[in-house]
Formats: structure tokens, sequence, C-alpha cells
């Protein structure tokens, strides 16, 4: 039998509704893995493990009394620890809300519980989702479970490693320019920044309002369909909440894409951007699997990559410095360096420069839909290589490579990362796949169907830990 | 537009927005500044009376 932390949230759920596995067994062996292994990895930042007992074996007496809630009942998840979670702290990994204790669960927290799911903690983030790999905050940085020296890519950088190195079966990311499919990408996971408004931001740490998304990170496209399913959901409580009826996500995953046109937005990264030359040859390569499946792939054109990072860089910094200027200027200590210098940039963005970008963002909108006639998805990288080695990163200056995420933040288009194989040294290639708005369910369709023709779901990075220790 | 901005200069702004940095930042900070300055000279584009702000994305049927 598969090794219970390798199983998929699709393998599980039909052996917990059928009393083959326990959600108590299933729940103490992902304890005993972060115990073991995440003094290395730094994933979480809390452990939650009496607590996540407890709604185990609540969850075991309701299975066992027929009230089956669905495929995420007994399922160990982890959540960013910028989702506020009642009673628990939420830190934003950083000093100034080292003691934040949130009142209410995020919306997303919330339903998560109600179908089922098992808390397992909270996971390590970029400091307020926008701080960098930092070294001078209160804990230590995620590292890249498919290789110890290496970075996860972030902010949502636990959520990416806990789920590549088995320790939580699904996990929750944020996204406001690749926060989740850059941690999908770099961890070989698949990640899906949903479309703006079908999954609810209230109770999440805010950084940049108009740009702002959560979304589930896991194994496999189709899990983070099972997720979608519980959080797709309107709430009156986030103003920015689509009142629209919820696709059927986990039906969908189940069919085939033939027939289907995919849109390469080649200029992105065949003259706008440099990108390494194993992420073009994995893509090059899952576009031949596309067409084998009866999918008709043509180029498209956008605009340049550099006209969405400009705006996307003018809106998303004049919105974070709105949320962070008092606190930034009180008490500027209590914010790790990168965190405190890229929120700093806002402070130098005029009104109507942001008021511009506004404009220009609506002009780019209507371009991509324009763009959506005549094309189903589209497919582009999600980062230009392979994990660097942690600390490598840099500063702000260093980070002025464009950016193929930031993208779809602007339209607010679902777009999903997904693992295209693996590059020599044995790090995960990404891809990128990207819907029409609130046709995530096709996009999530599309990642599954390429997932299971390919092989590159059966190999985990399942040495790491063992090879970090021979390493000591 | 000017390729740099002296140090006198952004301290003077840096001031004006009530924030500090650190003299070991400051470099770094200035060079940011001058990318900012560039992303806001490309943005600033001729457009016409009815290219308004998207706040918010806008599903169809919406």
């Amino acid at each position: 039998m598969t090794a219970l932390h390798n199983l998929t949230i699709a393998e599980a759920a039909p052996l917990l509704k059928a009393k083959k596995l326990s959600p108590v067994e299933l729940t103490a062996s992902y304890l005993s893995r972060i115990e073991a292994f995440d003094g290395q990895l730094n994933a979480y930042i809390r452990v939650l493990p009496e607590q996540a007992m407890a709604a185990a074996r609540k969850a075991e007496g309701e299975i066992m009394k027929g009230a089956y809630k669905g495929p995420l009942h007994g399922v160990p998840i982890g959540l960013k620890d910028i989702y506020n979670t009642k009673g628990i702290p939420t830190t934003g990994h950083s000093a100034l809300y080292k003691d934040h204790v949130p009142e209410a669960d995020a919306t997303t927290t919330r339903l998560l519980a109600e179908a089922g799911t098992i808390l397992l903690g909270k996971l390590s983030t970029w400091e307020f989702a926008i701080g960098g790999t930092s070294f001078d905050l209160p804990w230590p940085p995620a590292k890249n479970p498919w290789n110890l020296a290496h970075d996860p890519a972030g902010s949502s950088s636990g959520s990416g490693a806990a789920i590549a190195a088995g320790l939580a079966m699904g996990s929750m990311g944020t996204d406001t320019g690749g926060s989740i499919r850059g941690p999908a990408a770099w961890c070989g996971i698949s990640g899906l920044k949903p479309t703006y408004g079908l999954v609810s931001r209230r109770g999440i740490l805010p950084l940049s309002f108009s740009l702002d998304h959560g979304g589930p990170m896991c194994w496999t496209s189709e899990d983070c369909a099972l997720m979608m399913e519980v959080l797709a959901q309107h709430d009156p409580l986030d103003p920015g909440s689509a009142d629209v009826a919820k696709p059927d996500f986990a039906g969908s995953v189940q069919k085939d894409v033939k027939g289907l046109r995919i849109g390469v937005v080649r200029h992105f990264f065949e003259s706008d951007a440099e990108i390494d030359p194993e992420i073009k040859a994995g893509i090059e390569a899952a576009l031949v699997t596309f067409r084998e499946l009866g999918c008709e792939v043509m180029d498209v054109t956008l605009s340049p990559l550099s006209a969405y990072g400009d705006v996307a860089a003018l809106i998303s910094r004049s919105e974070a410095f709105a949320f962070h200027e008092e606190t930034l200027k009180a008490t500027p200590e209590l914010y790790g360096e990168l965190a405190r210098q890229r929120i700093m940039m806002g402070a130098f963005i005029r009104a109507c420069d942001y008021v511009n970008a506004l404009r220009e963002r609506g002009r780019l909108i209507a371009e991509i839909a324009t763009v959506f006639e005549s094309v189903d998805v589209l497919i582009c990288p999600t980062m230009p290589g392979v994990a660097p080695k942690l600390g490598d990163l840099g500063n702000m200056m260093s980070r002025s490579r464009p950016s193929f995420t930031r993208v779809f933040n602007l339209t607010g288009s679902p777009a999903l990362s997904v693992c295209s194989g693996f590059s020599a040294a044995g790090l995960p290639l990404n891809m990128q796949i990207v819907g029409r708005p609130f046709q995530d369910d096709l996009v999530l369709r599309v990642g599954s169907a390429f997932e299971k023709a390919t092989a590159f779901r059966d190999l985990r990075p399942a040495q790491w830990a063992q090879q970090a220790l021979a390493a000591e | 537009m000017s390729e740099t901005i002296s140090t006198e200069a952004f301290q003077v702004l840096l001031d004006r927005a009530g924030i500090s940095v650190s003299p070991a930042n400051m470099e770094e900070m200035r060079s940011a500044y001058m990318m900012l300055q560039a992303m806001r000279e490309r943005v600033r584009q001729p457009r016409g009376y009815d290219a308004e702000p998207a706040h918010i994305f806008a599903p169809a049927g919406r």
C-alpha cells in the first residue's frame, strides 16, 4: 500500500469514507513526520498536535456514525500563517504580529473546518507575504524539499514545502503576484490562484486588496479541485467576493481535454524575457503531450510582459503601503529588512500614478478577454528557472526579472502552476495554465489531464531527509 | 527623466514621506526608486476619456 504521506486527497478520501483509513491514524502519521523532519525544513511556524488529534477523533466519530461530509473529511491540512485562526496566533511570520491572536476564523479557515479537515498547523511565509526569503525574522525561512540547500520560493513558502515533503495533504496559500504559483513551481506541486472573487479574502491578512487571492496547493490538480469544491463560496463579508454559480470542480477533472484550444504566449518567454532552457524544453514537451491528447495548440499575442509588471508593481506597492504605513513608521524595527524595504517603496508612488496604473489595468483585462475569444486556455512558464540556492533570491533590485505570474493577478484570471518535469539537477520544472474568469474548473481539468498523461506525479522528494542527514 | 537621484534629493523624499532608511540600505532604496520612476514613466501614456480605472475584475454577466 502507498505510504500514508504519499496518498493524494483523491486517493485517501474513498478509504476514509469506507472506514478503511482512520483520520486518527492519518493525522498521527503526519504529526509524526512533522516532528521528525520539519526541524530541517521549517515549513511550519506552529504545529497544533493536540488540536489536530482532537479534530481527527471527532472526524473519526462522525464517519463511523455515517455522517461523512465529503472528500476533505479527515484530511490533514496546513494554513499559511496569514489565514486568521480563532484563538491561535496568526503571525504573518513577523515580529510585529508575533502575539496576534484573531478572535474569528477567516472565512476559508471556517469552510475547511466545516468540511472536516484536520488543521495540522500554521505554515511559514515570507513576512506579510512580501518580505522575501529572510533570515532576520522570529522564525527561519522554509527550505525546498527537493534539495534543502535551495529556495522553495514564496510567499507561500511553507505551504509549498509542506506538500512536497509529505507534511500535509493540502495547504492554503495566497497569491498577490505569484505567491501560490511560485512555490508550487519550485516545490514541484500543483497550486491554483483562483479567479479573483471566487475564494473569500475575509480574514486573510491583506497585502494588496485588489490583487490578493487565496487558493489551494496540493500534490495534484485533482486535489486542488477537491479543495475548491469547499472553498468556492460567495462571502458577503468580502466586498470582492463574486456571487456566481460554483463550477463542478470534481467532475471537471475527470473529463478529457480533447478539442480544447491552447494558446501559447510564446513572446513572453522567447522575446520579452529570458528563461532557462530546461524550463522551455519542459513546456515544448508539454505542448506535444497536449497535442497527443487532442488539443489544438497555437501561439497568441498579449502586451509585452513588462507592461503587466509595471502596472502590477505600482498597484501592489501602493496598496501594501496604504495598509502598512502606520506601523511601518511607528515600529520599523519590528519588520524584517526585506519587507520593510519593499513596502516602503509604496511611499513614492503618487495618487495619479496609481490611478493611471488602474486605467492601464482595465486595458490589459480587455485585451486578454479578446484573446480568450479564440482559445480556451493559455500556457506560459510559471517561473523563469528552477529553484536557486536559499538566500540567492536577493533584494529588490535583483528581483527585477520579469514575472510571468503577476500578469494574471492583474487580470484576475484563474492560473494554475503544475510540474512539467525535472531538471538535470533533479529540481522541478514548471508550467502555468491560465483560463477565462470563473473557468477555474477548466484550468484544473487541463492541469489534471497533463498530470495523468505524464509520470511526473510519481516522483516524490522521498530521499530529501536522508540526504540532508547524510550531509550533516 | 533624470537617470539618477542624488542622495540629498532622495533624503528629502524620505523625510517628506516620514520614513527612515539606514545608511546601509540607502543605495538599494535609491536604485529601487529609480526603477519605480521608470515604471511610472512607462505607465503614463495618452489615454482617452473612456480609459477608466479597473478597480476590480468584473465577471461576465455581473
